[in-house]
């Protein structure tokens, strides 16, 4: 127990690969000018540097060790500056355990322990340890201890309440997942990168012969390409998303999430500020939504959009069925919702359309040809912003506050009163005049930062009425 | 904690607690402060166009552009340095409760703020040259989300405010 450990073998391929990848650019770069005449040298300083960086490997895999004393995790590390890091088990916040590619074929998992500290990555990280030790760990620093270990025997017999996803459903959230956009932004750039590497002549004839077929010919490869970005996306999905369960335990929620890598992570229930559901636009039409909860602390994962997700997809009429089961105080009715006056549309269709006035107006002037382009968009973004209005609103329930609001995709908040950080009620001039106002709610988010709720064009009376609720005064 | 709750019957009334705007105005002598903080700003402003005009002069350039800086310095120095400061000042105010802070300000956007004093994680008092030079200092007031700034109260209001809403403040939380 106290004597110091050193994380698996195979930790020295992990420390390579990232000394590797922070260097790589150089290595590029060196390749590239080097290519003429004393090519020769860089491969000898290649292979003296490559030697070099083998052995940092195994000096930072040899000098990094770890234990567990009393009430705390004790790492040290450093190849010429010794440095020590003791986290106190009361501190840490979560502990995940994560299994990437490599690691799985090692059978083993890295462990990341978070603390309230801000700044990003996870204060202590064991980046391979057998899954055996990684448990054991985790056991180990788990809050409750002792007590924690006793628990999972007895907690064997009454059934927890726990969800998985299917693979239909999570083959239609792929199939439906808005990221098809930005793989489609990435594949043009990238080409237009390409183009740079490819012998101009060869570019030249490909591009010959592409304008020289038919049109026909042109838009049967584009839909080819689409299909493929499509099926990029759903793999996407699946492998994030694949085998996700959520369990719950007395008091936290354990996610397990990911085909190739791994994924499980705890979530104390005690540090959810808020629950919330998501319905994207292509989504929404076929009934099914995502929900997530926004965690307070923690570390602002690469790559997610800074919530945790609770279930990647399901029917909306199941939500509170879920809910109910997981997390029951976010169980409510998000039905009757006090919905935005009439006369705060106009601002919700002149703010979607302001954007678009100074493109249009330069199209116009300088393409006239291709004004239709600007009014498309014009006419999208008036149905947005229309949108948007109707999906405004609130609904108090108690001591239970709903927002609802959209962006692109409609969010609906479910908060408790305690969460709430601060109020603010908006007026500008115009708003004044019309009885609106403008409200934001504040709750904390992840690494330190708050996050903010801003309900647009409200009758002064409702945010009046929010305010009230808002205050603690008598 | 008093939760208000909600029955749906006096909805069009609406709420009480924001109607009014809070009691307390800040130190006068703020318009001071952030005439001479503004008026560094568009001195420095100034300075540029009166190189341009030596510039101008110098090598015998149109004398148009100068002409339009000069009468757009003029009315910078107007709005911020004459107008906005009296406007700001007389739209800041401040209210400290047992338990929330209700803060309002804003010139063309009026915006109304209330803190819990629960949510309250700590509280500063800060003074720079200009303010030091009038006696003020301002409050800063954080929560794990936000941070609201009251400028430029009376150096003793402002440390009573401070150990106030840090005694207040001081309130064990059930959970965070």
């Amino acid at each position: 127990m106290s004597k110091p450990q050193r994380l698996h073998p195979a930790a020295i391929i992990f420390n390579f690969i990232r000394i590797l990848r922070e260097g790589i650019y150089a290595i590029i770069l060196g390749f590239i000018t080097f290519r003429g005449v004393s090519f020769m040298y860089f491969i000898l300083a290649l292979a003296v540097i490559l030697i070099l960086l083998i052995t940092i490997s195994i000096l930072t895999w040899y000098r990094f060790t770890y234990r567990i004393v009393e009430d705390e995790l004790r790492i040290e590390y450093g190849i010429f500056v010794k440095k020590k890091r003791f986290i106190s088990k009361n501190r840490i916040q979560s502990i995940d355990l994560t299994a990437g590619v490599i690691h799985r074929i090692f059978k083993l998992v890295k462990v990341e322990i978070e603390t309230a500290g801000s700044g990003s990555g996870a204060e202590g990280s064991l980046k391979a340890v057998t899954l055996a030790e990684g448990e054991r760990v985790r056991s180990k620093l788990k809050k409750t201890g002792l007590e924690q270990e006793e628990m999972d025997m007895e907690v064997e017999i009454p059934p927890q309440p726990s969800f998985t996803v299917s693979f239909k459903r999570l083959f239609l959230a792929g199939s439906t997942s808005g990221s098809v956009g930005i793989i489609l932004a990435f594949f043009f750039f990238g080409f237009s990168q390409l183009e740079q590497f490819i012998p101009e002549s060869y570019y030249k004839n490909t591009l010959a012969w592409i304008i020289g077929s038919s049109i026909t010919l042109i838009i049967g490869l584009g839909i080819i390409v689409l299909v493929l970005l499509w099926l990029f996306g759903i793999a996407g999905t699946m492998i994030k998303y694949g085998n996700f369960t959520i369990t719950k335990n007395d008091n936290e929620l354990f996610i397990t999430r990911g085909l190739l890598e791994k994924k499980q992570s705890t979530i104390p229930l005690s540090r959810i500020q808020a629950v919330g559901i998501q319905e994207s636009m292509i989504r929404q039409p076929l009934g099914y939504v995502t929900v997530f909860a926004e965690v307070a602390g923690g570390v602002a994962n690469k790559g997610d959009d800074f919530s945790t997700v609770l279930f990647p997809m399901m029917k909306k009429a199941e939500v509170n069925a879920f809910l109910g089961e997981i997390l029951p105080e976010y169980a409510v009715q998000q039905d009757e919702m006090t919905a935005l006056p009439g006369r705060a549309q106009k601002y919700y269709v002149i703010r979607a359309l302001l954007p678009l006035l100074l493109p249009l107006a330069a199209v116009l002037y300088f393409i006239p040809r291709f004004f239709w382009i600007p009014v498309i968009l014009m006419i999208l973004s008036w149905v947005i912003g229309n949108l948007r209005f109707r999906a405004g609103g609130y609904h108090i329930a108690d001591d239970c506050l709903i927002v609802r609001y959209r962006t692109f995709n409609k969010i609906t908040m479910i908060m408790y009163h305690k969460r709430i950080q601060a109020f603010e009620r908006m007026q500008h001039l115009m708003h004044r005049k019309e009885d609106l106002a403008t409200v934001k709610l504040s709750i904390i988010g992840v690494s330190g930062s708050g996050k903010h709720y801003t309900l647009k064009e409200l009758a002064v009376a409702d945010a009046d009425q929010l305010a009230d609720w808002c205050s603690y005064r008598d | 904690m008093a939760i208000m709750r909600y029955d749906g019957q006096d909805k069009k009334s609406g709420g009480i607690k924001m109607r009014q705007p809070p009691a307390n105005t800040i130190a006068r002598d703020a318009i001071k402060a952030w005439k001479i903080t503004s008026a560094i700003f568009i001195g420095v402003l100034w300075l540029l166009t009166i190189a341009w005009f030596i510039v101008t002069m110098v090598f015998s350039f149109l004398y148009w552009y100068v002409t339009i800086a000069v009468i757009v310095c003029l009315l910078f120095t107007y709005v911020f340095v004459f107008l906005l400061p009296k406007l700001r000042w007389r739209r800041w105010r401040y209210e400290v409760f047992d338990q929330e802070i209700y803060i309002q300000h804003g010139i063309l956007i009026v915006s109304r703020t209330l803190v819990p004093m629960i949510r309250v994680q700590h509280v500063d008092t800060k003074q720079g040259p200009i303010l030091r030079k009038f006696q003020l200092a301002s409050v800063t007031i954080s929560t794990a989300a936000t941070t609201h700034e009251i400028p430029a109260l009376l150096e003793t209001d402002a440390s009573d405010l401070r150990d106030r809403i840090s005694t207040l403040a001081r309130v064990d939380e059930d959970d965070v």
